[in-house]
């Protein structure tokens, strides 16, 4: 057999790059596993604030956890929450791009309007309506519709800073790289945060 | 605004959005871990990062490099790594590896002209000094 014979021989064997050994693949799995399920709710409720809709919410969640796992998985453990959150981030902004191109493309087309960021149902119809504390829940939920919706009238780097910082309890560093931007830029958008809500939600918070 | 409201505000915000978050109904508990483990698959099924980033790249060099120096010393004919008549190819490679060592001193083969009585003349002196065809043994 020639020398060009075994060596493409060889060559077709090749299996690609050597995959990690198990066990430091599995110590790796695990570990991303118990960070994906510590955030994963958390993550999908700020996606839902600032998407409304809870669908689309779960597909940038899935998104962000495939995109970290795929491109992330190796860095040290303690960087995954900003990074996961940036990416996040990133992807809740490009869909409502997305949304704000399709509706203005809507205005100029024939047919059923779409409307993403229309009114959803009223989460008091989602409260159940009997029971012992159904009260104190009609007016929690009453409270969280209201902060939604002043969340969701925040720029968008306020609510991120105030989502990140006060609902994560990400520090200014880690926020800092989760948006994308300086510390200082941090605390402005947190600080702007802090008093619009102030203004939206009254004195009675 | 004082600071007390603000850190009232910020409590009462965060304790608001941990209730919102037990009250996640299964269908959703369901599909995000659907999508958790679809993401442990996708880290099962890729090389680690430490090795593509460092260790591959190197290694894969070094075997390529192995096979291909294994490769070529067994694949030659056996005995015969220098030129033979049954290696054509190899012939006129040496020739030129020849050829070309002397190439600064204007034709390359203007040594083997010049000194072709020379070589006669060794290969004569080789052949009679040769024990085998001396008898001698």
């Amino acid at each position: 057999m020639s020398s060009f014979v075994k060596l493409s021989h060889a060559w077709m064997a090749w299996d690609g790059p050597s995959r990690a050994p198990e066990g430091v693949v599995l110590d790796q799995t695990r570990e991303l596993e118990k960070f994906l399920a510590d955030i994963e709710r958390r993550a999908f409720r700020m996606a839902q604030v600032a998407l409304r809709d809870p669908d689309d919410a779960l597909d940038v969640v899935q998104d962000a956890m495939l995109k970290l796992a795929r491109n992330y998985a190796a860095k040290p453990s303690a960087e995954w929450r900003p990074l996961f959150y940036r990416i996040l981030e990133n992807g809740i902004r490009d869909l409502q791009r997305r949304r704000a191109v399709r509706k203005r493309l809507m205005v100029w087309l024939p047919g059923p309007k779409e409307d993403p960021d229309g009114e959803a149902a009223d989460p008091l119809e989602t409260v159940a309506a009997s029971g012992p504390d159904a009260p104190e829940r009609l007016m929690q939920a009453e409270a969280i519709d209201k902060l939604e919706r002043s969340l969701r009238e925040l720029p968008a780097r306020q609510r991120e800073a105030f989502m990140l910082r006060n609902f994560e309890g990400l520090d200014v560093a880690a926020t800092a790289a989760a948006m994308g931007c300086s510390e200082g830029s941090v605390k402005t958008h947190y600080s702007r945060a802090v008093h619009a809500l102030r203004e939206r939600l009254g004195e009675v918070w | 605004m004082n600071e007390s409201g603000f850190n009232g505000l910020e409590k009462r915000s965060r304790e608001l959005f941990d209730a919102s978050v037990e009250d996640i109904d299964m269908r959703v508990r369901s599909r995000l871990t659907q999508a958790r483990h679809a993401a442990l698959e996708a880290v099962a099924a890729r090389p680690s990062g430490f090795f593509r980033a460092t260790w591959v790249p190197s290694a894969a060099g070094i075997t390529a490099a192995a096979v291909l120096a294994v490769a070529l010393w067994f694949g030659a004919p056996h005995g015969s790594h220098g030129t033979t008549a049954a290696d054509p190819q190899a012939s006129f490679e040496d020739l030129d590896i020849v050829a070309a060592s002397d190439e600064n001193s204007g034709d390359p083969m203007e040594m083997l002209q010049d000194d072709v009585e020379f070589y006669d003349w060794a290969a004569q002196k080789t052949a009679d000094s040769d024990p085998a065809t001396d008898g001698v043994g």
